[in-house]
């Protein structure tokens, strides 16, 4: 009887190694099985499935067997990318296990696989908005603020990519990425963020009765000129009227007054998603990611109440850079009025080799970023600018719209932004759209938001 | 033989898979020519039938062991002679043959366990000289002897006399001494201290794949030192014992120097032509291979370095399909887990079985989860499948020990003796 107590003793030690040993192996099949199609992207042998916009136009052909119009899909090009190495941060790069029209138990199909990605975007749409631009510069993001499904995200200059590399060296800077991900001088659509931080920080009632006067320039608490654009000056107003005025010395001042300190300044930004750097020590840029791809967020210097750079940061100039999709996204919170952005993605779903559907896109929010009643009353401030300012200019929509000129390349250029929301609950539609060197154009940034609203509105 | 129709038909068995396995390498397979195949049929077939005619001469009571070593070695030299392309492996054919050989070894030497029992001093002596030998010939960052027309790793032939050392019977257990106010068995301190040293040498090498096999052998050892049946058996010692390992663990991960930190966090996707070159190209040739491999020869992997040792679970992936490698591992597990079926009939060879069993799947699953980047890459070899002599070698020693187990000369001893006593008193 003993005996065989111990001998079963040492029986335990062995089932023990061998149940641990064999549990580790079924986790591993359970993972290879889950995880080869990544494996696979990683491979030199693999067959890419085709990406769809949201009415079934081909984005990217994997297979390569289509034909399509010439420059097809010159607007998408940088964003959707393909599977060539040479833009990493696109749909297709950051997404090709998904793609791949191989599964473990079939392998790689090569003919007949069903592997896809079905988009949000909309192709025509954005093919119209890529053509506004009439060869200028910029980017245009667009999405619905209800749900997050992107609409539009055109950046120029662009490629298509079926037309391959063999240029790339004579390539203008900027065509191998999508714009819309990556931060630009926000110029005065920064000025909706420090609205929202004022309004947080001191309440409507305060900020709404305080009046600056504003003589074309202001001498600021460093004998820093801030220069409003207006040189005759607007005279005193309120926070209203300096919105719609795009006022620089108001928002010096307001930045300024003993009521917001820099501290709490500092805090709603970060909140906001800021990246914000005391001038001393370097803040890490934050990122959104939309499917994989990674989008810049926002970051800003702030020094000192009265300092110069600190002042010209809240007004959208400085070290301040936001991504045009980080400014749409602020305009959602807005937009929905809960101050809660909502989080924008691409891809509605996705199918596997058999064409089964492995993944599906939901709406989901950020955290709260400020109040609802700020949300409201900062919606009504930018819906009152767009009735007074853009009722001409984009005709047909209520929008609640902010501009902004940003000085970019040390002054030698400015760049045209329009961010802010159609007011509609049929077309919740939240935008940004950025149009560098304005100057050199016959593009207008009016028009590039009309022909966006005007194809997206319309279907 | 108790039975020879068993026998025959386990002979057929072994045959028919080795057959079937040369016909799939002969239809799918890579060769250049057709008599590459047949060297490589002939050599498998012969080897098979050679092994079948001799395991008689050895009287046991069981051979079902034996059968199994045969098949997977066989296996393992189909396998090594079909990487990227069919040609007799021969240096992989002659090392299985020295594992039969030493598998023979391992059995003789063990298959009487009072006789085994009362050699422990030699069993550590050669523990000794090993490590000198590795003190005077690996180097501190070495765990190879080159001898010009072979290599040998001496911390390999350590693990079965680690396992002889560790294992011990209930007898020894009960000659207690008193130290103060505690009971000491002398042989559980010395058993420490020796393992204890050879965890410093393998770190002093940095061998560092070999820690853990000799840890849990010991750690199996330690168990049954502290379990066996008249102690003071505690499952609450046992799980505050397995609670200081893990908390040890964590404490040895964090105080580790950052070059076992990158080995033990590193993401081989960042780094597919670095650090993570190996076990990526791994997991991409089990991905292509899927269920079912692309056939003999017909791999990627085998260009890519230890793809015949450290990453061998991969390359067989790639090229005979997951569900054949995971086939190859359930014979191992089956081999180490027939004392589970067929019991030891002495504590010392159940100490002896727990403790192959402990290294086996301890060195298993460093080799297939570390290549496959579930566990920190350490480069071990996969017992029997792997290239490399001092593994293959002690390998078979240690199912010689399982073998002896099995077919224990016990029985025979008491009968030559006449006594009426109980016979598995260990």
């Amino acid at each position: 009887m003993i005996v065989m107590k111990s001998i079963r003793r040492c029986q335990h030690i062995i089932t023990v190694f061998l149940s641990v040993f064999i549990i580790g192996t079924v986790i591993l099949v359970l993972r290879i099985n889950r995880e080869a199609p990544f494996y696979m992207s990683h491979s030199e042998n693999y067959e890419l499935g085709m990406v769809y916009d949201r009415n079934g136009d081909v984005l990217f052909d994997g297979l390569g067997k289509g034909e399509y119009p010439d420059n097809h899909f010159i607007d998408v090009g940088n964003l959707i990318g393909d599977d060539k190495g040479q833009m990493e941060n696109t749909l297709v790069a950051k997404n090709i296990d998904k793609l791949n029209n191989y599964s473990f138990s079939a392998g790689i199909v090569r003919e007949g696989g069903k592997a896809a990605i079905y988009t949000t975007l909309d192709h025509s749409a954005n093919r119209a908005v890529y053509n506004a631009y009439m060869g200028a510069k910029g980017c245009a993001v667009a999405y619905n603020y209800k749900t997050g499904e992107i609409l539009v995200c055109t950046s120029l200059p662009n490629i298509d990519p079926t037309k391959g590399y063999g240029n790339i060296g004579n390539m203008e800077s900027g065509t191998l990425i999508s714009k819309a991900m990556y931060g630009t001088v926000p110029g005065s659509t920064q000025k909706v963020s420090t609205v929202i931080s004022a309004m947080e920080i001191m309440g409507k009632e305060k900020l709404f009765s305080k009046k600056y006067s504003c003589q074309g320039f202001y001498i600021n608490g460093t004998d820093g000129k801030i220069d409003c654009h207006n040189s005759y000056g607007h005279g005193e107003q309120n926070i209203q009227q300096a919105v719609e005025n795009s006022c620089n010395p108001f928002f010096a001042q307001l930045v300024e007054d003993e009521d917001m300190s820099l501290e709490k300044i500092k805090d709603m930004y970060t909140k906001l998603g800021y990246a914000v750097s005391d001038g001393e020590n370097d803040a890490e840029m934050k990122y959104i990611d939309i499917n994989g791809i990674e989008c810049e967020r926002a970051s800003t210097t702030l020094t000192d109440s009265a300092d110069f750079s600190t002042q010209w940061g809240c007004i959208g100039q400085g070290e301040t850079l936001a991504s045009p999709v980080q400014l749409m996204m602020w305009q959602s919170a807005v937009a929905n009025g809960t101050g809660k952005m909502t989080m924008p993605y691409l891809i509605e779903r996705v199918t596997d080799v058999y064409g089964d559907e492995t993944e599906s896109s939901e709406t989901n929010y950020s955290e709260q970023l400020f109040s609802s009643e700020t949300a409201e009353t900062v919606k009504q401030i930018l819906l009152t600018n767009g009735e007074n300012h853009y009722a001409y200019s984009i005709p047909g929509y209520n929008v609640a719209i902010k501009s902004g000129t940003a000085q970019v390349k040390d002054g030698a250029e400015e760049n045209a932004l329009l961010v802010g929301f159609v007011n509609d609950t049929a077309n919740p539609i939240a935008f940004c759209v950025v149009l560098e060197n304005k100057y050199s154009t016959p593009a207008v940034a009016e028009n590039i938001v009309t022909t966006m609203l005007n194809n997206l509105c319309s279907n | 033989m108790s039975n020879p129709v068993s026998y025959f038909f386990s002979c057929l068995f072994v045959l028919a898979a080795h057959g079937t396995m040369l016909f799939s390498v002969f239809s799918n397979g890579k060769y250049s020519s057709v008599n590459d195949v047949v060297i490589l049929a002939a050599a498998v077939i012969g080897l098979d039938l050679l092994y079948f005619i001799v395991m008689p001469f050895f009287r046991q009571k069981t051979y079902a062991v034996d059968f199994m070593l045969v098949l997977i070695l066989n296996m393992s030299i189909i396998f090594q002679s079909c990487f990227g392309g069919v040609k007799l492996d021969v240096k992989h054919f002659v090392t299985c043959i020295t594992a039969l050989a030493s598998c023979r070894a391992g059995y003789i030497l063990c298959c009487d366990h009072r006789w085994i029992e009362s050699k422990k001093k030699f069993i550590w002596a050669g523990i000794g000289i090993l490590m000198v030998i590795i003190l005077l010939f690996t180097g501190s960052r070495s765990m190879w002897i080159d001898l010009g027309f072979m290599t040998i790793q001496p911390s390999e032939f350590i693990k079965p006399l680690l396992i002889l050392a560790c294992a011990t019977s209930v007898s020894e257990q009960q000659n207690k001494h008193q130290i103060w106010k505690f009971n000491i068995v002398y042989d559980n301190l010395i058993i420490f201290g020796i393992t204890a040293v050879v965890l410093l040498f393998q770190w002093w090498c940095r061998d560092l794949g070999s820690i853990p096999t000799f840890g849990a052998i010991y750690a199996s050892g330690f168990i049954l030192r502290i379990c066996y049946p008249k102690a003071k058996y505690s499952k609450k010692t046992l799980i505050i014992a397995g609670i200081c390992v893990a908390v040890l663990g964590i404490v040895a991960i964090i105080v580790a120097p950052p070059y076992v930190k990158e080995r033990i966090f590193v993401n081989i996707w960042d780094d597919t032509s670095g650090t993570g070159y190996q076990q990526s190209k791994a997991l991409i040739g089990i991905a292509e291979g899927g269920w079912f491999g692309k056939g003999a020869g017909n791999g990627m992997l085998h260009d890519v370095f230890a793809s015949e040792s450290d990453i061998v679970f991969a390359t067989i992936c790639e090229e005979w399909g997951l569900l054949f490698a995971l086939m190859m591992i359930l014979m191992l597990l089956i081999m180490t887990a027939m004392p589970l079926i067929n019991p030891p009939r002495s504590y010392y060879h159940g100490n002896i079985c727990a403790g192959v069993c402990a290294a086996f799947t301890v060195q298993m699953a460093l080799n297939i989860f570390g290549s496959c980047n579930m566990i920190p890459f350490t480069g071990v070899t996969l017992p029997f499948i792997s290239e490399g002599g001092s593994s293959m070698v002690t390998s078979g020693f240690m199912i010689g020990m399982i073998v002896a187990s099995q077919s224990p000369e016990f029985n025979q001893a008491v009968r030559s003796t006449g006594t009426t006593r109980t016979m598995n008193r260990g």
